[in-house]
């Protein structure tokens, strides 16, 4: 089977600074991936490179069985086969309405079929009593929400989710990982988190990699990366003896 | 301290009575900076735009030279018109000068930097997440440059305002190019100047009572544009 993503010598720099330097990565498909690390290991950039948001210095990739060429074209069709819910949650000017239908309006969706997704994706996350409200007034708990039903509703083959819980209540965080797990098994959507809730991680995810200073130092099946880490790294990370 | 009082009471039974010369004059006033309000902004919107989001060689020099410009002063603008529409000059041939075209012309060249530069600062005052939201949600460049326009909207608003007032208020240019002539070119602001030369101080005052009330007005209609499109105004709590 062809792997969703490869990615060879991938490297980014800012200034002299090297924050990114996978030298192999492998990402099947069809499962939840969660991808560990301390703050500033370079997850996030990982993120925006495999969602082609940020250009790679170095290297090559091939994403959706396609070898990446940053053609204009080919930016849009795999961007369209993907979706994220950014570290920030960001929500557009405008309404909740608004902020959930927009991937669909990009993608000249009927208004009645648009009107049907928006719904059902609110629904889903438990917000349609905020669906006219003002985005950018809702906490941050609440924006989360809507942009993880904004994302969802573009159907995506895989679905980014940075910290997706950072900021939701224990309740409704263990909802969302019930959907996740829904939209993953029923839907057949590739997911690739980052969480630094380590809880969250073992009972959601089937593969961990674990990144360090902008390297992927370990990788697994979850279950075996729990029990018995390869990295002292990973181990005292794990163990929770470093502290940030 | 009668002058005042004069000219208030002037300038309100002036309104009221609808003097024809002065609805003239108000009507050419409105005709001329609105005119090259729109169309300083058909082409500032878009221009400022790009300087904000496309990178191209000359792209800082050129917001630069815009920022410059937004300093112009309308003496000067219109004595650059002026050597182009005077007989002898390239486009000496279309006899426009003194005409309402080059008093518009002359504005254009006024507000057009305003309209761009603002726009400018507007577009690059958005965070890299309306670009970053938008294409992952799918958006080609295309779209998510009209998402960061969005976002904008309330800047852009205010290059609008900020133009037009400068447009509306500014006699150097039209003046120099309009010829101040009696039923022709003759608008709010030239009138003062004329009133005030010959001595009607209050008919001076009266004349620019109007002109505010027009400013008034013409900002109002715009604002309302930017009601429109904010249903619910936000804005920042001082407590
Ligand atoms: N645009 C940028 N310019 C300069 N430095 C950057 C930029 N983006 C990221 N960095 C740096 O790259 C490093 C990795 O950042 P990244 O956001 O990928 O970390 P992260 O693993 O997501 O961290 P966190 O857990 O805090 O979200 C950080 O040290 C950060 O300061
Ligand atoms: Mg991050």
């Amino acid at each position: 089977m062809n792997a969703e993503f490869k990615l060879f010598n991938i490297s980014k720099s800012y200034g002299q600074r090297e924050v990114l330097n996978i030298d192999n990565l492998e990402i099947g498909g069809g499962r939840i991936y969660c991808i560990l690390g301390p703050n500033g290991a370079g997850k996030t950039t990982l993120f925006r490179i495999m969602s082609l948001l940020t250009l790679n210095d170095t290297g090559k990739m091939h994403i959706l069985g396609e070898e990446v060429t940053w053609q204009k074209s080919q930016v849009v069709r795999l961007r369209r086969q993907m979706a994220m819910v950014t570290q920030t949650s960001f929500m557009f000017e405008g309404s909740v309405y608004y902020n959930v239908a927009y991937g669909l309006r990009v993608r000249k969706t009927a208004a009645a079929e648009e009107k049907r997704i928006v719904n059902e994706s609110l629904e889903l996350l438990g917000m349609m009593d905020f669906i006219n409200q003002q985005a950018r007034n809702l906490s941050g708990g609440e924006r989360q929400k809507v942009a993880i039903a904004r994302a969802l509703a573009v159907k995506p083959r895989v679905l980014f989710l940075d910290e997706p819980t950072s900021n939701i209540d224990p309740a409704s965080a263990l909802d969302i990982e019930h959907y996740i797990q829904y939209i993953n098994k029923e839907m057949g959507t590739t997911i690739i988190m980052v969480t630094h809730n380590l809880f969250q991680a073992r009972r959601l995810s089937e593969e961990i990699f674990f990144m360090w200073e902008g390297r992927i130092i370990e990788k697994g099946e979850t279950q075996k990366l729990f029990d018995n880490a390869q990295d002292k790294r990973t181990r005292s990370f794990i163990k929770g003896e470093i502290v940030f | 301290m009668d002058v005042i009082w004069q000219g208030l009471k002037e300038g309100f039974l002036l309104i009221v009575a609808m003097d024809p010369e002065l609805v003239h004059i108000t009507l050419l006033s409105i005709q001329v900076s609105v005119s090259a309000l729109l169309l300083a902004a058909i082409m500032g919107i878009p221009l400022g735009t790009v300087l904000a989001l496309k990178e191209f060689p000359g792209r800082k020099t050129l917001l630069n030279i815009t920022y410059t410009f937004m300093g112009l002063p309308p003496v000067l603008a219109g004595l650059l018109v002026f050597l182009f529409l005077s007989t002898s000059g390239p486009f000496g041939y279309f006899q426009l000068m003194f005409t309402p075209t080059a008093m518009i012309i002359a504005q254009v060249l006024l507000g057009f930097p305003i309209v761009c530069g603002l726009t400018a600062r507007a577009v690059m005052a958005q965070p890299q997440e309306v670009f970053d939201t938008a294409a992952t949600l799918g958006a080609t460049r295309r779209q998510a440059s009209w998402a960061i326009i969005r976002e904008s909207r309330m800047g852009i608003i205010a290059a609008l305002t900020t133009a037009l007032g400068r447009l509306i208020a500014e006699v150097g240019a039209v003046m120099m190019v309009g010829g101040n002539i009696k039923g022709e070119t003759r608008v709010l602001t030239t009138s003062i100047v004329l009133e005030t030369r010959m001595g009607n101080d209050s008919s001076a005052l009266a004349i620019g009572m109007v002109l505010l009330l027009i400013a008034f007005l013409i900002m109002l209609l715009i604002l309302s544009l930017e009601k429109r499109t904010f249903t619910d105004e936000r804005r920042i709590q001082i407590v």
